[in-house]
């Protein structure tokens, strides 16, 4: 017996982890083995990431300070006339000025008490062939914590996965591990949103008696309390009506292209159903 | 120098190049130092030497918490049982040794994904896939005839 754990102690162990992983990787703990080593390891990519987004902006900004000087002549004589053209629209609109201020007080008042968000800048990308990742230069410090929504004026993004003291994993809404309530604007027709790779979800659940066509807009429902109500998911791309099955095929591309996204607003207020630790 | 090119290979893929160059063409070099461990540096050095870059997988994929820090020790050990089993004689045993453990890994989440209800595979996902781990192999000839070249110097 001690000769035979001599030899293959290895294999054994192997295989331990192994099952440890798979049991992990379908139901994770409820506490986290590695936050500490992951606190480590987040602190000492710190420094490359801030000195590549630094670089990054630095050579961005010299670049299109450049490209303002060509154009500073042209532009200059253009907004001298839409000046004096805004300055006649001003005077005439007094009222509708008023109005907007009136507006824009309400707005603000509904954006401090439901909406509160906090602007991250997207640092790197996950380059796992599994899952479609981004980090994001805002972690725990900044009040971020797991479950939280992440959008852009444009659409939404994803969802916070996991969190450090200033770095914070978000989990597209194009990896196959996302899932939320979403409706289609023009019918209300409601349906679940899951990720499908590349730059596409599909909706799943939506009868053959919906009307969902190629083009329509989906949005967050907002009534599984993970997604902000009202958020672009995106577009419907193809709508197949297959001839056995109970449901539509829907596919619907991403409004946000997450490759090419910068800059993220994380919205600090924490979904209503908990998210266990580690499911997305 | 593993340390090293794990942390500057890591750094540079998820950092830098992430976003301007297709994840298919960035190889994983965390992988490539854990089966170096295990092939090159025999007991508790090798242990020892696979958990930077085994920390840094488990920080830079997005996947459940814990699961790519002990995916990268099974692998560890995975590669230390093969490199006293088998006697490399060639290049070749670097690739398909590289290029089977990164497909048995790929294998293996994939089809985790799959059980937990995610539907994830496409076949221009399975292309890339395959370009990603020929590529991440073959770097890892080349760059095991540069390290041995190193060693065999300080030797001398």
């Amino acid at each position: 017996m001690v000769k035979f754990l001599r030899t293959w102690w290895r294999l054994l162990l192997l295989v331990a982890l192994l099952a440890t992983g798979i049991q992990f990787f379908v139901r994770p703990p409820g506490f986290s083995l590695t936050p500490f080593l992951g606190e480590i390891g987040a602190s000492l990519f710190r420094p490359v990431y801030g000195s590549i987004d630094f670089l990054r902006r630095g050579i961005s900004s010299v670049w299109s300070g450049y490209f303002d000087l060509v154009h500073v002549k042209k532009e200059n004589a253009e907004l001298r006339k839409e000046v004096a053209a805004l300055q006649e629209k001003l005077t005439e609109s007094r009222d509708a000025v008023l109005e907007n201020r009136r507006l824009e007080e309400l707005l603000r008042f509904s954006r401090a008490r439901e909406t509160r968000t906090v602007g991250a800048r997207v640092v790197g990308h996950d380059v796992s062939p599994w899952f479609q990742g981004i980090f994001i230069d805002g972690g725990a410090a900044a009040g971020i914590d797991m479950g939280m929504a992440v959008v852009t004026p444009a659409g939404a993004v994803g969802r916070v996965h996991r969190t450090y003291q200033d770095l914070s994993e978000v989990i597209l809404l194009t990896d196959s591990r996302f899932a939320a309530d979403v409706i289609v604007e023009r019918t209300r027709a409601r349906a679940i949103a899951e990720g499908m790779g590349g730059n596409l979800c599909r909706l799943k659940y939506v009868s053959p008696t919906e009307d969902v066509v190629r083009g329509d807009r989906i949005l967050f429902s907002g009534f599984d309390g993970s997604m902000p109500k009202g958020t672009l998911l995106g577009t419907v791309v193809s709508v197949d009506r297959p001839r056995e099955g109970l449901f539509l095929n829907i596919r619907v591309v991403s409004a946000v292209d997450a490759l090419s996204v910068e800059e993220v607003l994380v919205v600090l207020s924490r979904p209503a159903i908990p998210f266990q630790r580690g499911m997305p | 120098m593993l340390l090293v090119l794990s942390f500057a290979g890591t750094a540079a893929n998820v950092w830098l190049l992430s976003g301007l160059v297709p994840w298919f063409l960035l190889p994983d070099f965390s992988f490539l130092a854990i089966v170096y461990s295990g092939l090159f540096l025999p007991g508790p050095l090798g242990f020892l030497a696979v958990l930077p870059p085994a920390l840094f997988r488990e920080v830079t994929v997005t996947g459940p918490p814990g699961t790519f820090f002990l995916a990268s020790m099974a692998v560890y050990f995975s590669a230390s049982e093969i490199g006293r089993r088998i006697f490399i004689r060639a290049e070749i045993f670097w690739f398909l040794i590289v290029a089977g453990l990164l497909a048995a890994e790929s294998a293996s989440v994939l089809l985790l994904l799959i059980l937990t209800g995610g539907n994830p595979f496409s076949y221009l996902r399975g292309a890339e896939e395959a370009v990603r781990i020929a590529w991440t192999s073959l770097l890892a000839v080349f760059l095991f005839m540069d390290l041995s070249g190193r060693w065999q110097r300080i030797q001398e």
